[in-house]
């Protein structure tokens, strides 16, 4: 870069002076055209007078004799020739030669018209731009070197802060976070989308941790159920009796078995897996088919099953046993919970963006502060009572729910308890199937 | 009639349990303690069964399985697995297996899903005769309509369905799970007895009226249509 603009402003600057210099040297020669040499002479006189003390001029006779002009010592020994070149010329008051343009004419008297210029002014040009060039150059350098310090110890400095807290952490303080400044660039959105990322990590092994909680806690009461039926089996002699009882040692394993299985079903669907298992379906019919198997149980406990279809298809994309899965677990709740207030109702909706499943019963209800702990627990939430039907159904609902980016939505349905899937209908959901 | 089982499966304690079960009911069992093994047993012999475990030594299970449908094998494969998700079940089912049962499982469920399994061997019934009949209960598939004692029996659209299922299944033991499996396509266990409730209504309508039952509680296992 420097160099061009060296070469550039050079350049200029030499073809200025040799135009200026030709320019000057055909005005001597049409001077002495038309007035002969008396007017040479005095445009000579008038040129060393009036002109810059740049300009060069003389008048030299056949030997090369400086007859009039400003030239102190005469241009080097080579034979005057006529036309442009560049040569050193010592002008009156100089002490040193100096690099000139100069055009010479020979007249027909075979005298020489010598006129040019001395290049003082556009090497002095030249000098102080290269020298001005130069403190630039190194300015710049010195002024990139420190910027580049500055830079690099600042992002070492933002991305070691970043590093040590990852360090940290694969040290064992889940608790660390990313320090984020305010100034919004593009570390601190590293630093908030880590911190984030983090924060997912946390939530999931507490929410493990509560699961294998509750999961111990509530399978106590079935454990030690079956123990007792079987202790009392292995003691009684008498073998109808030792049948009943070893009936009831069988009921409480398969309890136990799907409690276990259930637990498994919800860290699989937590962690995502069984989404490449999704298909397209109608919420409306999956709905109709569980309402419509649950119905005889229902009036059997005494109470309504409600479904009303929707009167168009609801397409939905995901896993359609597990959702079924989920849906059964909510009326079910409902039948065994909630019959008392005589009606369940179900429903199905299309919303804007999402699709809203929906359970409501007329019964007790939870309170609503018992909400959190009705989703995490395995047993029923009154331990006291001995049933044998694990009240599940929640905990894996919500699994499900979150399997298909959806949520489950506990509220009062005053009275009674009503139990929303809201699920999201995904990106790839806006083109739906063609009808077959 | 007792038939060829292979038993693939490396816990030796519930392959001796199997093994003398299924012989009491009559049928010859051969077994295969790893993979290999059982591979190369089903491919040489001539079995009507292959009970496979999935979680097997030297090759698993669903190796073993994928291995025989690709060499054209179609003998039946009931998976038995602890991989109990409805993913692995549909993995399994997918894989080329006839049947997938989970662990822990009933004897009794075993038995009545081989005997399931087994009778698709057995030689078709007339082509021109499509009817089921069990005892004077006529069910005519094409149309739908059932007939007990030559009176037409009003049945909803399950109801039909249950009892059709029953009907090709006609003296044998079919089990809640086989139920919800095939009549209502449901792959998880529900928490409460509905299918009870369904087959317990069946049973009025199907026996309200008339003399003799034909719809059977096996005790511990499931039900069974039988005159």
């Amino acid at each position: 870069m420097v160099g061009f603009i060296y070469w550039r402003t050079h350049d200029e600057a030499v073809s200025t002076m040799r135009r200026q210099v030709i320019e000057q040297g055909k005005v001597l020669s049409d001077v002495y055209r038309s007035g002969g040499n008396a007017a040479l002479d005095n445009a000579i006189d008038d040129t060393i007078t009036y002109a810059d003390p740049q300009t060069a001029v003389a008048l030299l006779d056949r030997s090369g004799h400086q007859v009039m002009g400003n030239l102190a010592g005469l241009p080097s020994a080579e034979p005057l020739q006529e036309g442009y070149r560049n040569t050193l010329l010592r002008l009156r008051g100089q002490t040193t030669p100096r690099e000139a343009a100069l055009v010479v004419h020979r007249l027909p008297t075979g005298q020489w018209l010598l006129s040019g210029r001395t290049v003082g002014e556009g090497l002095a040009l030249r000098d102080t731009l290269e020298r001005s060039l130069l403190i630039a150059i190194v300015v710049a350098s010195l002024l990139g070197l420190a910027c580049g310090v500055i830079l690099a110890q600042y992002v070492g400095q933002r991305i070691g802060s970043i590093a040590a807290v990852a360090n940290r952490i694969s040290g064992r303080d889940l608790s660390q976070r990313v320090p984020v400044s305010r100034a919004g660039d593009a570390f601190d959105r590293l630093g908030q989308q880590i911190n984030a990322m983090l924060d997912r990590i946390t939530g999931l092994m507490e929410e493990l941790r509560m699961l294998t909680d509750s999961l111990a806690h509530d399978l106590r009461s079935p454990v030690s159920r079956l123990r007792a039926a079987a202790q009392a089996a292995a003691e009684n002699p008498d073998p109808a009796e030792q049948e009943e009882l070893l009936g009831s040692v069988i009921r409480q394993a398969d309890a136990l078995m799907r409690i276990l299985s259930a637990a498994l079903e919800i860290s699989r669907s937590e962690a995502m897996t069984g989404r490449n298992q999704f298909t397209w379906f109608d919420a409306g019919d999956l709905a109709a088919n569980l309402t419509e198997m649950y119905e005889p149980l229902a009036e059997e406990d005494g109470v309504a099953l409600h479904y009303e279809r929707p009167a168009n298809p609801i397409p939905l994309f995901g896993h359609r046993q597990l959702l079924s899965q989920a849906v059964s677990n909510l009326i079910e709740n409902a039948i065994r919970y909630g019959s008392s207030g005589g009606e369940i109702r179900v429903r199905v909706r299309k919303l804007d963006n999402h699709v809203r499943i929906e359970v409501s019963d007329r019964g007790p209800g939870i309170p609503t502060e018992l909400h959190a702990d009705a989703r995490r627990r395995f047993g029923r939430l009154d331990s006291s009572r001995s049933d044998e039907g694990a009240g599940l159904g929640l905990a894996l609902a919500e699994a499900i729910a979150h399997l298909h980016g959806g949520e489950l939505v506990l509220a009062d349905n005053q009275p009674g308890l009503r139990t929303t899937l809201e699920l999201p209908l995904h990106q790839g959901q806006q083109e739906e199937p063609r009808a077959p | 009639m007792g038939r060829k089982i292979l038993l693939v499966e490396d816990d030796r304690e519930t392959s001796a349990y199997l093994a003398k079960g299924l012989a009491q009911e009559g049928h010859s069992v051969e077994q295969a303690t790893n993979g290999q093994d059982g591979l190369f047993r089903a491919t040489d012999g001539t079995f009507d069964l292959v009970i496979l475990d999935r979680m097997l030594p030297v090759l698993d299970g669903l190796s073993v399985l994928k291995a025989l449908r690709a060499a054209r094998i179609e003998t039946p494969v009931l998976i038995l697995s602890a991989l109990a998700s409805v993913g692995d079940r549909i993995e399994g089912l997918e894989c080329g297996s006839d049947d997938y049962l989970v662990k822990p499982f009933s004897f009794a469920e075993l038995l009545a899903r081989v005997n399931a399994l087994l009778r698709r061997r057995e030689a078709r019934v007339d082509p021109a005769d499509h009817r089921l009949t069990v005892g004077d209960l006529e069910i005519d598939p094409l149309s739908r309509t059932v007939k007990r004692g030559g009176r037409k029996l009003d049945l909803k659209p399950r109801e039909y369905l249950l009892l059709e299922y029953f009907a090709r299944n006609e003296g044998r033991v079919v089990t809640r799970t086989m139920l919800l499996e095939q009549v209502w396509d449901y792959h998880f266990d529900p928490g409460t007895n509905v299918i009870d409730v369904h087959v317990s209504r069946l049973r009025r309508k199907l026996e309200d009226g008339f003399e003799k039952p034909l719809l059977h509680t096996v005790r511990g296992a499931g039900y069974m249509l039988a005159a």
